[in-house]
């Protein structure tokens, strides 16, 4: 524990608007990175992603959302292991950013596989249900992230925390959208759904008592 | 030698390949031959004649071959799809399940000394090598469609022979009345085939009904674009079946085999609700996660998809459809 809490000193050492700025910038890495491969695509490497680069687009940027989304919701987890109110100084803006892969997911979706022709959408959620499950967690976090101001929380009050614990759901969602696409290899699936099953039974109190205990000794 | 002559209702393509890349084709692939021979470092040489200097060995005599290939109609006025679409978008589970891990892994896959297994009802039955099948065949190129059931395609220039001018030669007995083919089983040099986390009970299998297999469509591919077929896209041997979901066309076969019985086939076993065993391409039965009445002809850009609809056996109905009258194809899909 002690080694936590030194690490956790040296990172409070640093006031929390550079925490901020590096947190913002590492984040952005990813979208900067797959810009870059889109401006590189459109200015003639045209092989850069293989024949069909807007599918593999949509997959990067749903990796992504779902990397977000894990690593938002282990804020609170980690919060409570170290017990460190620093961490959560975070949450919302990590959040925001699962909010915002995820919505450039959807767009890319959108834009490069639909392209935007809205009379197919119909017959391809019924025929794609992953599409549904899709949808809906990016739904949750739309709502989440527009009731995610100071305002909202205090106008809220106690119903703001029963919303926003739709997270987990929107969660399992994601995982249910990423199983149903499996053909044959099935590990990456199945890790993401395994890590969003760990970090939902870390989440909850009921569970905590095993890994809190042998944590201390 | 069959003649064939364009029907009615072939594709008419918006573009043609022009005539300057086609005569640049065949000044490549004389390039190629020369290079080949050039090359003394390459494994395929490694063999030396008396003098010392390199004889030529079975997979020279191969490329030989396969630029003495005499063109054909087929597919003349479609737009290829460029060679490095063909050669690193894949699907070859032996290779890994993403659509780059064939050519990243497949490199050092070995074929010399490739040997097929003829078996079942039949009268000539045993091992042959794959120079022993090719010696009496005159290759031809034909200019495939080529339609993927994850709803993509493109367009092929295989070289190869009709797949029944060499079951012929085995003389089937009047049981057969299936050809099971079967993929090499080799876990050391095929990544896939060692991963844990895939679901295909390997050797790879696929079958055709003996007319499907003797239909002058039905071709054996040992080559594409004027060169030997790469190993990514199933060297040294490959079924392609056209007017079929590509997964039937199998790769880098050991076994074929007559058989009285529809034999068990790898991506029926894993999800028949899915993938049947004709696997016609038939854009009015949907697969149960996607539609099929569309294709994304590849390459396509990110801003527009190329998405094309998809034709009644991939738009060589008037060759086939004689071949199921009187089936359901929704129910054998």
């Amino acid at each position: 524990m002690s080694i936590l809490s030194a690490i956790s000193n040296k990172i409070t050492s640093v006031p929390v608007f550079w925490r901020r700025f590096i947190i913002t910038g590492l984040s952005a890495l990813p979208a900067l990175y797959i810009l870059q491969l889109v401006v590189r695509i459109q200015t003639g490497e045209r092989d850069l992603l293989g024949p069909e680069p807007g599918k593999a687009l949509v997959w990067l940027t749903g990796t992504w959302a779902f990397n977000f989304l894990l690593i938002a919701l282990v804020v609170t987890p980690l919060y409570r292991l170290l017990n460190q109110r620093w961490v959560l100084v975070h949450r919302r803006m990590l959040g925001l950013w699962a909010f915002l892969y995820t919505s450039l997911h959807a767009l890319a979706y959108a834009t490069f596989l639909l392209q935007w022709q809205w009379a197919d959408i119909t017959s391809e959620i019924v025929k794609r249900p992953y599409l549904l499950l899709g949808t809906g967690a990016w739904t949750i976090l739309l709502a989440l992230a527009l009731t995610s101001t100071r305002w909202a929380q205090k106008s809220l009050g106690k119903r703001w925390k029963a919303l926003h614990k739709l997270v987990y759901f929107a969660a399992l969602l994601a995982s249910v959208h990423y199983l149903l696409q499996i053909r044959a290899g099935w590990f990456e699936p199945v890790l993401y759904t395994v890590l969003t099953i760990l970090v939902l039974l870390v989440r909850n109190r009921r569970f905590e008592g095993f890994w809190k205990k042998s944590d201390k000794i | 030698m069959i003649i064939q002559q364009r029907k009615a209702n072939d594709i008419l393509p918006s573009e043609i390949t022009p005539k300057s890349t086609y005569l640049n084709r065949r000044k490549f692939m004389t390039g190629a031959l020369t290079s080949a021979a050039a090359l003394a470092t390459s494994p395929v040489l490694a063999i030396q004649s008396a003098d010392g200097k390199p004889a030529l060995s079975s997979p020279n005599e191969l490329q030989k071959q396969i630029l003495a290939a005499s063109e054909t109609a087929w597919g003349k006025d479609e737009t290829l799809s460029p060679y490095s679409a063909v050669t690193q978008y894949n699907n070859f589970y032996e290779f890994g399940t993403g659509k780059t891990d064939p050519s990243r892994y497949a490199g050092d896959f070995k074929t010399d000394g490739w040997k097929v297994e003829i078996g079942g009802e039949c009268e000539v039955k045993g091992q042959f090598t794959l120079e022993d099948i090719l010696k009496p065949l005159d290759l031809e190129e034909r200019i495939y469609r080529l339609r993927c059931v994850e709803a993509w395609s493109m367009v092929i220039p295989w070289i190869g022979f009709p797949l029944a001018e060499l079951l012929k030669r085995f003389k089937p007995l009047s049981s057969a009345k299936y050809v099971e083919f079967t993929t090499i089983e080799d876990p050391e040099q095929m990544p896939g085939q060692r991963s844990v986390f895939s679901t295909i009970d390997w050797p790879y299998k696929e079958g055709l009904r003996m007319d499907e297999a003797m239909h002058p469509l039905t071709l054996m591919a040992v080559g594409l674009y004027g060169e030997i077929l790469p190993n990514q896209n199933g060297a040294p041997l490959r079924l392609v079946v056209p007017w079929k979901y590509g997964f039937k066309s199998i790769k880098s076969i050991v076994a074929i085999r007559f058989v009285e019985e529809m034999p068990s086939t790898t991506w029926n076993d894993l999800a028949p609700q899915e993938y049947g065993f004709y696997a016609n391409v038939n854009p009015k039965v949907d697969h149960p996660r996607w539609s099929q009445a569309s294709e994304r002809r590849l390459p396509n850009g990110l801003f527009s998809a190329n998405r094309i609809p998809t034709q009644m056996f991939n738009g060589y109905a008037s060759e086939v459809e004689g071949l199921y009258s009187g089936m359901d194809l929704r129910r054998f899909y």
